[in-house]
């Protein structure tokens, strides 16, 4: 238990501290990286959670995959972040205040937190008794929620479809490697045996 | 105080000694493993390859280890210094910590996780952060391009492991290691190279180009980078990336073995008196044995048709394998429980 | 037929039509380079018609652990989608070909929208709401801006894609607010939960949150500021496709989500409704007045006629949902027959949007002129056109329902609206005519004339439409 404490205020500091240093650092490279620390922490939450798949996912889904993207737009970029500031300062009033609004409605609604008999009884259960956690979450994406699962599919379908649709563009006169020709070519195609014979040329 | 010996300290001792018997000959085989590599391309091309320190050379990869411990540590000055450093320490505990959850024989394991498979495969999914970190730190040009060739290559040719993997997954019905090698136990035609071959090359393949190793060493091509990502390292912070690589070649390996070779298994029931381990590493071995193999036979590709292969051949096969083995698996009622 | 059920065939025109968009794509991706570009189309409408006559004819029922149901409410708003999604793609064949956007997409896209709708209105489950009100916005985003080469185009579906992401966000956040405090997403279960009529704060706050985001896709005010934009950006056949399917299948959203699992509560949301449709019908027939261009005033228009069909919902009796579905089947031919006109007013092979434009069409082309007459008259409401009934009922439900206040609202601005209608009838009839329009393509004279017919036919055939609206609204209160 002691160890289990121990690991859970170590990670969610660090997690905690880490995420506000993502947004505090100046340079963005940095603040990916730091991103990529939160979510390792998180990763490790989730272990003490009892949720390891969910850890893993998080791991090689975010860590593995879309940070890294993040990693190589914003090293490419040349972001100037003086000039992405300026404006800052004139939204900061309106801002500040729908954080306020939205702040308050959350206290509001924080104190106010009381469920209906009725909401406590059909609350889903976090961890089905004696099921392990893949095949819980299996039965809960491929079974119970395969209209949903489905419906995501065709969701990010259609994403792909229109970033191809919009950004894809055909160069004319780019030389693309076709492997189905080369492999067609045949020494007639392309060797012609010539007798010169000698002293004329050609 | 008894409490705490028992609950705390002697757990933990145990861990150590466990993680530094795992640890110890690692650190060994990554060694001899480069000195393997130039006695068998050696060989290959008809030459002798190290044969001066010790004798056949044996002492070779301790003197390396050595000169590059007793060289000075340069840090480019315009370089990150926090990131330049944390690149190479971050890609040798990478390839180190994946080693927990691998099974060396029935039992020996130092942790028998419910989701290995998916741990190793999160760990090797990070290796790339290594390098792309060594790379944009160095604040060099040839280290930058080395660094983003390897981290778009390894990030395509990870889906496709991915991929290879979840089809093992499906005839075994288990994310834990020990259960995937106890499936294939019997005997070699019980391997799963023998129901998965077409993966079992295409994992092959991919796993070269995972490590960045030959013909798919494009982050390191000398000719056109210098050395890629790790230009700019010296001494201890190279020797670290260079542990690192040979330690995720053995993985790799490791998982071939246990995704495909039957693990800790005999290739043949009566040979089951040899120890698993042995197996293990002989397996092992021979995986390695292939990597230099092709390193010594084939030239390097180009990176557009490193990227075709990946994207427009190995996805879409490991993907239609995925879907072959699902339905092969439904329809005949073979579901592994 | 319990909630704890596969019962895949219930929902076997989403499937239906999601797979043939994927054999489709197939098709248009091995034809290579756009060439498939009309058989796609033709045979997405076949898809869509076939998926017409699966949705009539199917069994209905609750599907996927009742996170799907397919009843007689879903039933008639998905043939209205169909219809709307299938004439969208006729009318836009030939556009997109001169106008060069002839990409084998864009069917694609429309269908893979339309699939999204058929989930909103058969959503009984916050979580299938938000994909299918997801799917259908994605598509609709890149259909906006398929015309990639344009600023226009380019602009407008960056608009639409941003503001509808804030909304997206907002509905979010109201949902989960929702689920935070009642303990469940699905609409059933949150109906039960309700019973007792007292909302806990947090989930009238989510409450309030969830319309916002579906108010916005519905466009109605105040969330209403991108569509003049978008419907103006958006290339024209894309912009009738936006003003039916997506509006039908927003308001059948908005009616589900009200009626359903807040059914009980209809205290709680019904002065918001009544705000919304006060807003929206006196920002769509005043800031209407001012327009030029045709298609910045068909959003307008939409924006009032979305505050006409929510007076019926805001009346929350099942005569008021039945207004709302006539509304919107009423407003469905409207619209439809409005475009093919827009479509139609091409010059010398160059789009023609303004106003302006029509002038003297009575004397160059004085079917079409009578034709468009028709529409107008009854998209302000004149009687005894079809447009007439369905502000009529609509309003009468908001009077029996005790909204006297509402219902003069609705008809003082539906005067002020008619004006911008009959001003485009007096340009047609009394300005001086400019240069003649070009020939009109066959498909277009077809709808316009369906159009035409079904709007002065429904005075003396109304039943099929009230009947079925009434079955569909009876099935929503059924439950």
């Amino acid at each position: 238990m002691v160890v289990q404490a121990l690991a859970f205020y170590l990670f969610a500091t660090i997690a905690v501290l880490s995420a506000t240093a993502v947004v505090t650092v100046r340079n963005p490279v940095h603040s990916v990286l730091l991103l990529i620390l939160t979510f390792f922490n998180a990763a490790g939450l989730f272990v003490l959670l009892g949720a390891e798949f969910l850890a893993m996912l998080l791991v090689v889904v975010y860590v593995g995959a879309v940070a890294v993207l993040f990693l190589f737009v914003v090293m490419m970029l040349d972001i100037n972040f003086v000039e992405m500031r300026q404006g800052f300062l004139n939204y900061l009033p309106i801002g500040v205040l729908i954080a306020v609004v939205l702040f308050v409605e959350l206290a509001f609604v924080g104190a106010g937190w009381t469920l209906t008999d009725e909401a406590v009884a059909v609350l889903a259960q976090p961890t089905p008794a004696g099921v392990g956690n893949v095949e819980a979450l299996g039965r809960l994406i491929y079974t119970d929620y395969a209209y949903i699962f489905q419906s995501a599919g065709l969701v990010l379908l259609v994403a792909m479809i229109g970033a191809i649709v919009l950004t894809l563009r055909h160069r004319e006169g780019v030389r693309r490697q076709k492997i189905s020709e080369q492999v067609k070519r045949t020494r007639a195609d392309t060797l012609e045996i010539k007798k010169v014979p000698v002293g004329r040329g050609i | 105080m008894e409490l705490l010996w028992d609950g705390y300290i002697e757990p933990l001792v145990w861990i150590v000694a466990k993680i530094l018997a795992i640890v110890v000959p690692l650190l060994v085989a990554v060694a001899y493993l480069t000195y393997a590599e130039r006695k068998v391309i050696g060989a290959i091309q008809l030459r002798k390859g190290p044969n001066v320190v010790g004798p056949f050379g044996l002492l070779q990869p301790l003197a390396d280890g050595l000169k590059l411990f007793l060289k000075e540590t340069i840090i480019p000055t315009s370089a990150n210094k926090g990131v330049f450093i944390i690149a190479p320490m971050l890609t040798f505990i990478l390839a180190i910590i994946a080693w927990a959850v691998i099974p060396f024989d029935e039992g020996m394991v130092l942790a028998d996780l419910n989701v290995g498979i998916l741990y190793l495969f999160a760990i090797s999914s990070l290796g790339v952060y290594g390098i792309v970190m060594a790379g944009w730190a160095s604040n060099s040009k040839y280290a930058f391009l080395g660094a983003l060739r390897s981290g778009a290559q390894m990030v395509s040719y990870e889906i496709s492991i991915g991929l290879i993997i979840i089809s093992v997954l499906l005839t075994t019905g288990s994310l834990n290691l020990s259960d995937i090698v106890r499936g294939q136990i019997g005997g070699v035609w019980e391997w799963n190279f023998v129901y998965h071959f077409p993966m079992f090359i295409v994992f092959i393949v991919s796993i070269l180009a995972e490590t960045n190793r030959a013909p798919f060493d494009l982050p390191e091509a000398e000719a056109e980078l210098v050395s890629g990502y790790n230009v700019d390292y010296s001494a201890m912070t190279f020797a670290l990336f260079f542990l690192g690589e040979y330690a995720n070649m053995i993985l790799m390996s490791g998982l071939c073995a246990v995704l495909f070779l039957g693990g800790w298994t005999a290739p043949l029931p009566f040979l089951d008196f040899i120890p698993g381990a042995i197996w293990f590493i002989l397996k092992i071995c021979f995986v390695l044995f292939i990597f230099l193999w092709v390193r010594a036979t084939f030239p390097r590709y180009r990176y557009d048709q490193l990227m075709r292969l990946g994207w427009k051949i190995f996805l879409p096969l490991s993907f239609a394998w995925v879907m072959l083995v699902a339905t092969f698996l439904v329809v005949f009622d073979k579901v592994p429980a | 037929m319990g909630v704890s059920m596969l019962n895949l065939g219930a929902a076997l025109p989403e499937i239906f039509m999601a797979v043939s968009a994927l054999a489709l794509l197939m098709l248009g991706v091995f034809a290579g380079k756009d060439k498939a570009f009309r058989t796609v189309s033709w045979l997405a409408v076949a898809a869509q018609i076939i998926t017409v006559i699966l949705v009539v004819t199917g069994e209905g029922g609750p599907a996927f652990f009742g996170q799907f149901t397919a009843d007689a409410f879903a039933q008639f708003c998905k043939v209205m989608i169909l219809i709307g999604s299938s004439v969208g793609i006729i009318m836009s064949m030939k556009f997109a070909e001169r106008e060069n956007m002839a990409r084998f997409e864009f069917p694609i896209l429309i269908t893979l929208a339309t699939v999204g709708m058929m989930a909103m209105v058969s959503a009984s489950d916050m979580m299938s709401l938000y994909l299918g009100l997801e799917l259908q916005s994605l598509a609709l985003y890149v259909v906006a801006a398929i015309r990639r080469d344009t600023i226009r185009s380019t602009e407008s579906g960056l608009k639409y894609f941003i503001l509808g992401s804030i909304a997206s966000g907002m509905l979010l956040y109201g949902m989960s607010m929702v689920y935070g405090f009642t303990g469940t997403t699905n609409f059933a279960v949150l109906a039960d939960t309700l019973t007792g009529g007292d909302l806990p704060v947090g989930a009238m706050v989510g409450l309030a949150f969830m319309f916002a985001g579906l108010c916005f896709k519905i466009s109605a005010v105040p969330f209403h500021m991108w569509t003049p934009d978008v419907y103006e950006g958006a290339p024209t056949p894309v912009t009738a496709f936006f003003a039916v399917a997506p509006k039908i299948a927003g308001l059948a959203l908005f009616v589900r989500v009200a009626i359903g699992p807040f059914g009980s509560v209809v205290a709680d949301w019904q002065q918001i409704i009544v705000l919304i449709s006060i807003l929206s019908m006196l920002v769509g027939s005043f800031a209407a007045l001012r327009q030029e261009n045709i298609k910045r005033l068909m959003a307008y228009s939409s924006i009032g006629h979305v505050g006409f069909a929510l007076v019926g919902l805001a009346a929350g009796t099942e005569e008021g949902v039945t207004g709302v579905l006539v509304y919107l089947g009423i407003y469905l031919v409207m619209n439809l027959g409005t475009f093919a006109v827009i479509l139609c007013m091409r010059r010398n092979d160059r789009m023609n949007e303004e106003i302006t434009d029509l002038a003297g069409l009575a004397k160059t082309k004085p079917l079409m002129a009578a034709i468009t007459a028709i529409l107008m008259f009854s998209m302000a409401g004149i009687p005894p056109l079809a447009g007439f009934f369905g502000k009529f009922y609509v309003f009468k439900a908001a009077v029996d329902a005790g909204l006297v206040t509402l219902a003069v609202i609705g008809l003082v601005t539906s005067v002020v609206s008619a004006y911008y209608y009959l001003r485009i009838i007096k340009v047609m009839y009394f300005d001086e005519p400019v240069e003649g329009f070009d020939r009109n393509g066959t498909e277009m004279n077809v709808i316009m004339a369906v159009a035409t017919i079904a709007i002065l036919a429904f005075v003396f055939f109304p039943n099929p439409l009230m009947d079925s609206a009434a079955i569909a609204a009876a099935s929503l209160f059924g439950q």
